[in-house]
């Protein structure tokens, strides 16, 4: 073999290997959605359950072309701001590399891993409004939450050339900001014009518990989530193919699947845990414990001590608790899932830890180290690009009475009055 | 069939990109624009039949 030979064979393997790695990774992440989909069809009473199931079938469904018209285009055009840099064609779905290119191995797998982020997105919002949110008004809320507004937030703090990376040195290696944060804000908006359910909130403030129809479900649920999310954090490592000579972050720092394994699993446990004590051992809050331990130490999660990273799974299962609580007391939200608490909450303490305990980390070709500052203007920034959109777009369609289903409808079961279908038969 | 778009047909002799349906982009166009008719169509299709259900179920 000439050296010529040994090289197109070397590069070769690389690309494959790159492609088949995202491309398992994609496939991993589609059990997020199969999880999302059992934990909310399970924390839904019987007479809504196969809304729910819809509802979350949708977004998935419609995610996918979405992405593929505008978002992946968004994420490359706007790293600057909200003016889009000139790509020459570049990401539009007319576009060579959107569709089979011989030369082109990596845009497809890249575009199919960062649709099931954006599907990710959707679920996460997906289990705050069960059983009062439109199916059709879901849909469209959730292409907007996925295939615009999370994906802007990933081009400013993902995106190698993303205005807060660049000038802020933002660390949100595994999507603490982007994904969490925007997700949990985004669904906080939505919630704020949505209303509670029918029956949640009593006449002087009080609040009641509305029991979902399946425990086991939302068990068998959230423990497929975690399944889940080893393709999630999987796909927020840059394959070291024969242009980078190893594992880098998303920003071009060295990095390894090992630290990344090593502090989410510690994450998780500690998250588990500490919510089992708080809860005094309400199974709930165990599995959100133990997704909010990872989302907490998902912006640092190439960086962390193991031990530390399992402390401060320990604040979040703790955290998410009190949280959710003071959202629903002072805001008389109805969260269903506490997705505002788990994923925004924790995604915002996620990145500002890294501000706090690890600041000074230096980064790839000019990108500043990290810093307090430069975690804490990102953090504002991603809460913001989360809550404002789904603030003022979910404002607009309750006043046009494309938001919430009607009263009669919620009382008479969305599954048979929209549907004609029933989750179980006797 | 694969239409070889821009690569020669029958023969995968410099083909690069190739995309059956759409080997002009004003092909590509209009198939993109079809499938975000479809998209907006079917939201639009079920927020009808949600508006139908409310006021049946009044």
């Amino acid at each position: 073999m000439t050296l010529e030979e040994l090289n197109v064979f070397v590069t070769t393997q690389a690309n494959v290997g790159m492609e088949a790695y995202y491309w398992w990774c994609t496939a991993l992440m589609v059990l997020i959605h199969v999880g999302f989909l059992m934990y909310e069809v399970g924390a839904t009473r019987m007479q809504n359950a196969v809304s729910s199931g819809v509802k979350n079938l949708l977004a998935f469904a419609f995610m996918i072309p979405t992405f593929w018209l505008f978002g992946w285009w968004i994420y490359l055009a706007f790293p600057g701001g909200f003016v889009p840099i000139d790509l020459e064609g570049y990401g539009a779905p007319w576009n060579v590399s959107m569709g089979p290119m011989l030369s082109d191995q990596a845009t497809g797998v890249f575009w199919a891993a960062f649709t099931l982020f954006a599907c990710t997105t959707a679920s996460i919002f997906s289990g705050s409004v069960i059983e009062r949110i439109r199916i059709s008004a879901f849909t469209f809320l959730a292409v907007i939450l996925g295939s615009v507004v999370w994906i802007l937030g990933a081009s400013w703090g993902w995106h190698p050339d993303g205005w807060l990376v660049t000038r802020f040195g933002f660390h949100d290696v595994a999507a603490a900001g982007c994904v969490h944060t925007i997700a949990g804000l985004f669904a906080f908006g939505v919630l704020l014009n949505l209303g509670p359910r029918i029956g949640k909130y009593n006449e002087d403030g009080t609040a009641n518990e509305l029991e979902g129809h399946s425990l086991v479900l939302s068990f068998v649920g959230l423990l497929t989530l975690i399944v889940g999310f080893f393709g999630f954090v999987g796909g927020c490592l840059i394959w070291g193919a024969s242009d980078f000579g190893g594992w880098t972050n998303i920003y071009g720092a060295p990095a390894t699947l090992s630290s990344f394994v090593f502090n989410m699993l510690m994450g998780l446990s500690g998250g588990m845990i500490g919510a089992f004590w708080y809860s005094k051992g309400n199974p709930f809050w165990m599995m959100s414990g133990g997704l909010a331990g990872i989302f907490i130490c998902a912006a640092g999660l190439d960086i962390w001590y193991p031990g530390f990273a399992f402390i401060l799974g320990v604040v979040a299962g703790i955290v998410i608790i009190p949280a959710n609580n003071f959202l629903h007391n002072t805001f008389k939200i109805d969260d269903c899932v506490g997705a505002v608490s788990i994923h925004g909450v924790c995604g915002i303490l996620g990145i500002l830890v890294v501000g706090i305990f690890a600041a000074g980390y230096p980064s790839a070709g000019d990108i500043p180290p990290t810093s307090f500052m430069g975690q804490l203007m990102s953090a504002i920034v991603m809460a913001l690009v989360g809550f404002v959109p789904g603030y003022g777009i979910s404002f607009i369609m309750k006043q046009a009475g494309w938001l919430r289903v009607p009263d009669a409808v919620q009382k008479a079961g969305i599954d048979k009055a929209e549907l004609g279908l029933q989750a179980y038969n006797d | 069939m694969i239409n070889s778009w821009p690569g020669p047909e029958n023969s995968w002799e410099g083909v690069d990109a190739y995309f059956t349906w759409a080997d002009k982009p004003g092909m590509l166009v209009f198939l993109t624009l079809v499938t975000a008719c479809i998209c907006l169509a079917i939201v639009i299709s079920a927020a009808r039949h949600e508006a139908d259900t409310a006021s049946k179920n009044q």
